[in-house]
């Protein structure tokens, strides 16, 4: 037989264990108590029966026997808890409220011993009752018994032990339903978690556990749970898009290679023309192949890197100045004007191969998208927050705000700048760079419409502040 | 050209044997990182080409073994998809230079041609010639036929890099590494305008243009 889903969690199973102990320990301490107990009424009423005996001996010592006799025959008689039974010295009874000495007639002098008392109560019921009594020889030889019945404290004990028994079921009964609210609290908490690893295994990585605010430790385990198909997510989703982007970037310049080759092939065999022409488009075709291949391998490794290595102090404006006098060129062959404002004397940290590559690429996309006759600023400076911004603006077409964390994902291209070269992977690798140093990338207007030139686009990245 | 192979993928290993023997060099090959020590325990090879990932011993562990032993023969790591560091790792281990696959067939000669030139070159020049072509490093000036030209810094770097492999085809990536320390691709030909600038300066007026394009490989110096 299956235990409802709730009688099987392991809270549940905890109050059960929990209960058994203290069911055993209950069990010790009403042992124990009842041992105590039972022995002191016991006590009590040994010391009733050796005072009267005394007294008795007493009697004995000042009157006699007959005196004894006397004082037996009125003690009976009287409303009296004790027992009394006084024989001669072969044992035969003289006077007492009893017929018979439970004690045999012995060597001893003195015996004690436990015995049980026939009673008729007022209801005409018979009841026995537990007794101890002493038996002694007076100093004529008579024998004497006094005895006690302990019926009245050992129902004490029984009505304790009823009552702990009851406190006792009570306690497991409430000890059982807490343990079965706690197992439901439980399992409902844990049950959304479970939701959610279900539902990440059946492949919806966009699934997330519900953080309470509680503080707890459920939500702490939702947090991490959270945290963890966050990054899976975005990892599987950029494996998922680079692999659609290479499929896409890469199978028209292999369909484009093709068939210039081909083509060749049917040339060269016709003997019409000379198939080097093509043999050298088809070189810059597989170049561009492998380009476009290793910039997504770049962006795969930064991505599965998480901090980016080696990462030193440098100043970035000398960096950035390394990067500027590379483009300059570039900038002033197109018709650019091209400014850099760098702040000298910053220090940020990171890798710096990285950081020259992502500027390089802004720099890069900057000068490609602008037209002649535009501008271009490199800017590195301090922002007041201490985070290190190093930005290219330019008075080029721009990104509509609609379009701009697109361009950031990999691959995106966006159609005006089909047709310049480049594998639209340039802003992705800045993306993945910022990441990697825990800054991140920023993309605004630039210094607006003015003249023939678009809005233009200002590219920040930002690196977070040494220390 | 004495060339070493050690490549445990024996197609790629072949084809890369092909080419250069088909560019003029001799070429032997080893598949394992225990078989190149082997190999290359002669000495007698002037560039090692040296996989990454091999069975056996791995090419960091085959290079750091070599250098231990003091062999000093330059040596070109490959790697297959390198992880971010292996650059940094292979050149730390005692290799000259790296390349991460794929790469153009064109970038490994040029590579390679260049570790054995640097090896050749081994002593402090003052002054390069390359045909009418001087450079004097010490007074950092550039004469053609006797006539001084006047280069920025980075374009007397670019100059010197150029004549240093003279007669051979270096590639835009390497110019990139070498002349600006950059290692990285980048998106656009940038080399290609501060070639054309340092062609400006050196060819203009000359019948004879020095600096040549050479189509899916790079540039090239010729006297």
């Amino acid at each position: 037989m299956r235990l409802p889903p709730v009688l099987r969690t392991t809270p549940f199973r905890l109050t059960l264990l929990f209960l058994a102990l203290f069911a055993a320990a209950a069990c010790a301490f009403l042992a124990y108590i009842y041992l105590a107990t039972a022995g002191e009424v016991t006590r009590r009423a040994d010391t009733q029966v050796a005072a009267e005996m005394r007294s008795l001996e007493a009697v004995y010592a000042r009157g006699g026997l007959a005196a004894l006799n006397q004082a037996v025959i009125e003690r009976s008689s009287s409303d009296h808890v004790l027992v009394y039974l006084l024989m001669d010295r072969t044992g035969q009874a003289v006077s007492g409220s009893i017929g018979q000495s439970p004690v045999k007639i012995g060597d001893r002098p003195q015996t004690w011993a436990s015995f049980v008392i026939t009673e008729t109560n007022p209801d005409g019921a018979m009841v026995r009752l537990p007794a101890r009594g002493l038996q002694e020889r007076m100093p004529g030889g008579e024998w004497m018994f006094v005895g006690a019945d302990v019926g009245e404290a050992e129902g004490f004990v029984v009505r304790i032990l009823r009552a702990l028994w009851g406190a006792g079921a009570l306690v497991i009964v409430l000890g059982l339903a807490g343990g079965v609210l706690v197992s439901r609290d439980v399992s409902r908490n844990m049950a959304s978690l479970i939701d959610v690893i279900d539902a990440a295994r059946s492949g919806d990585l966009g699934a997330r556990a519900k953080v309470r605010g509680a503080g707890d430790e459920y939500d702490e385990l939702a947090g991490g749970l959270n945290d963890m198909l966050e990054r899976l997510e975005r990892s599987v989703g950029g494996l998922r898009h680079a692999g659609d982007a290479i499929a896409h970037d890469l199978r028209s310049p292999l369909t484009r290679l093709r068939a210039r080759l081909e083509a060749a092939m049917i040339e060269a065999d016709a003997g019409r023309a000379d198939p080097k022409a093509a043999l050298h488009q088809a070189l810059d075709d597989a170049d561009g192949v492998l380009r476009t291949f290793s910039a997504v391998l770049a962006i795969a490794r930064l991505e599965a890197a998480g901090d980016a290595p080696d990462q030193v102090m440098f100043d970035p404006g000398q960096l950035a100045a390394g990067v500027a006098e590379l483009y300059e060129p570039l900038a002033e062959d197109k018709g650019l004007d091209f400014k850099a404002e760098l702040t000298p004397g910053l220090n940020v940290k990171g890798n710096r191969e990285f950081v020259a590559q992502a500027l390089s690429n802004i720099l890069d996309n900057a000068i490609k998208y602008t037209p002649t006759g535009g501008a271009v600023m490199l800017r590195v400076r301090r922002r007041s927050s201490g985070d290190m911004e190093m930005s290219v603006t330019d008075t080029g077409p721009g990104v509509a705000p609609a379009d701009r964390a697109r361009v950031i994902e990999r691959f995106v291209r966006l159609e005006h700048s089909r047709s310049l070269p480049g594998v639209g992977l340039g802003l992705s690798l800045v993306a993945a760079v910022a990441r990697s140093h825990r800054g991140h990338l920023e993309l605004d207007e630039g210094p607006g419409v003015g003249g023939e030139t678009g809005p233009g686009l200002r590219v920040a990245l930002i690196l977070p502040k040494v220390g | 050209m004495r060339v070493l192979i050690v490549e445990d993928d024996l197609e790629a290993s072949a084809a890369m044997a092909k080419g250069l023997i088909e560019a003029g060099h001799v070429c032997e090959t080893a598949a394992d990182g225990l078989a190149g020590l082997g190999a290359a325990g002669g000495g007698h090879f002037d560039v090692l080409i040296v996989d990454r990932m091999m069975p056996r011993l791995d090419g960091v562990g085959m290079v750091e073994r070599l250098r231990a032993s003091g062999d000093q023969t330059p040596v070109l790591f490959l790697s297959a998809l390198g992880e971010i560091n292996d650059r940094v790792s292979g050149l730390k281990a005692g290799g000259d230079d790296y390349l991460v696959k794929p790469y153009a067939f064109a970038e490994l000669i040029a590579r390679v041609e260049a570790l054995a030139r640097r090896r050749e070159t081994g002593s402090v020049q003052t002054v390069l010639k390359v045909g009418d072509l001087e450079m004097d490093l010490l007074g950092r000036e550039v004469r053609r036929a006797g006539q001084e030209i006047d280069l920025q810094p980075r374009e007397f770097q670019l100059l010197e890099f150029l004549m240093r492999n003279a007669g051979q085809s270096v590639t835009r990536t390497m110019l990139l590494e070498k002349v600006w320390e950059y290692h990285f691709d980048p998106q656009t030909n940038v080399i290609d305008v501060h070639i054309s600038r340092l062609r400006a300066k050196i060819d203009k007026g000359f019948e004879r243009a020095m600096l040549q394009t050479v189509r899916g490989a790079g540039y090239r110096l010729e006297a």
